[in-house]
């Protein structure tokens, strides 16, 4: 077994175990962290598919910036009232469980039938140097989607003024009731 | 004929880890209550989303499927604040953030 595919199983594993914490965990500051781990094994991913510059914004804006958030909103709650952690219903469940059973079973069935992406083979014999990628990325973003790009600036205004409005509401919908 | 072959990590492995990553967000967001637990599981589901264009722009040589991955993480990151600031509100009222709050929201 070569380097990389013990890499590929281990990153697997990692990210499998972790996103089932974040499921089971009861406790949701326990299931945070093991959100956290769960970005840095994608980050791991990301790394091996040679996207270096993505596994760098991963770790800084998922690990960093939005599980800060996470847990500073948690931190603000009474975690000692945690009740009804999973919705109940035994039907509801089982029929949530079996749809879901479903999706994943019909998208790994149609993934591994696929001739065409049997193969996709990768860069294979031609090494792409990480930093030619990024240079690449770079160029993409700021000639053929500079338009999104600049959107996006908007956006993160509009959100940024959005919720500090929203958690400024006083009363809420209904203050009278 | 299905066949696997576990020695060789191609394109195949990489979406299969994809689904499987996609389908414990989604079984997060339906069956946990917590609102803040139900937005981690949409953070999955995207961070699953996110390497199927990395490994799609690793195994076809593109660069193209980088640049939605930025994007995708630029929005994921303008929804978590969106939706954590709703908790917030939610909290302020209730003092509880269970989903079964949810339908007092009318306005």
């Amino acid at each position: 077994m070569s380097v990389e595919v013990a890499l590929f199983y281990g990153l697997s594993f990692l990210i499998i175990y972790f996103g089932l914490g974040v499921l089971m965990n009861p406790n949701p500051i326990k299931a945070a962290f093991n959100l956290v781990l769960t970005m840095v094994g994608v980050a791991g991913v990301f790394f091996h598919l040679q996207a270096g510059f993505l596994g760098g914004v991963q770790l800084a804006v998922y690990a960093g910036a939005v599980m800060v958030l996470f847990v500073m909103v948690l931190m603000l709650f009474d975690l000692e009232k945690e009740r009804d952690a999973f919705s109940e219903g035994f039907l509801g469940n089982a029929l949530k469980l079996i749809s879901v059973g479903l999706v994943v079973s019909l998208v790994i069935n149609s993934v591994l039938l696929s001739s065409d992406l049997q193969s996709a083979k990768g860069p294979g014999a031609t090494v792409v140097k990480d930093a030619e990628i990024t240079k690449k990325l770079a160029d993409l973003i700021f000639t053929e989607y500079i338009f999104a790009f600049e959107i996006l600036g908007v956006l993160l205004l509009l959100v940024a003024i959005g919720a500090v409005a929203i958690s400024r509401i006083k009363g809420g919908t209904h203050a009278n009731s | 004929m299905l066949t696997v072959d576990f020695m060789n990590v191609g394109l195949n492995h990489y979406l299969v880890l994809s689904a499987i990553l996609f389908v414990i967000g989604m079984l997060t967001v339906l069956l946990r209550r917590n609102l803040i637990v139900m937005l981690m599981g949409i953070e999955l589901m995207l961070n699953a989303v996110n390497i199927t264009f990395v490994a799609f722009s690793h195994f076809n040589q593109m660069v193209n499927g980088q640049v939605m991955v930025f994007f995708v993480m630029t929005i994921a990151a303008a929804e978590a604040a969106v939706g954590l600031a709703i908790c917030v509100s939610i909290f302020k009222r209730f003092k509880e953030v269970n989903i079964a709050l949810f339908e007092n929201l009318r306005g």
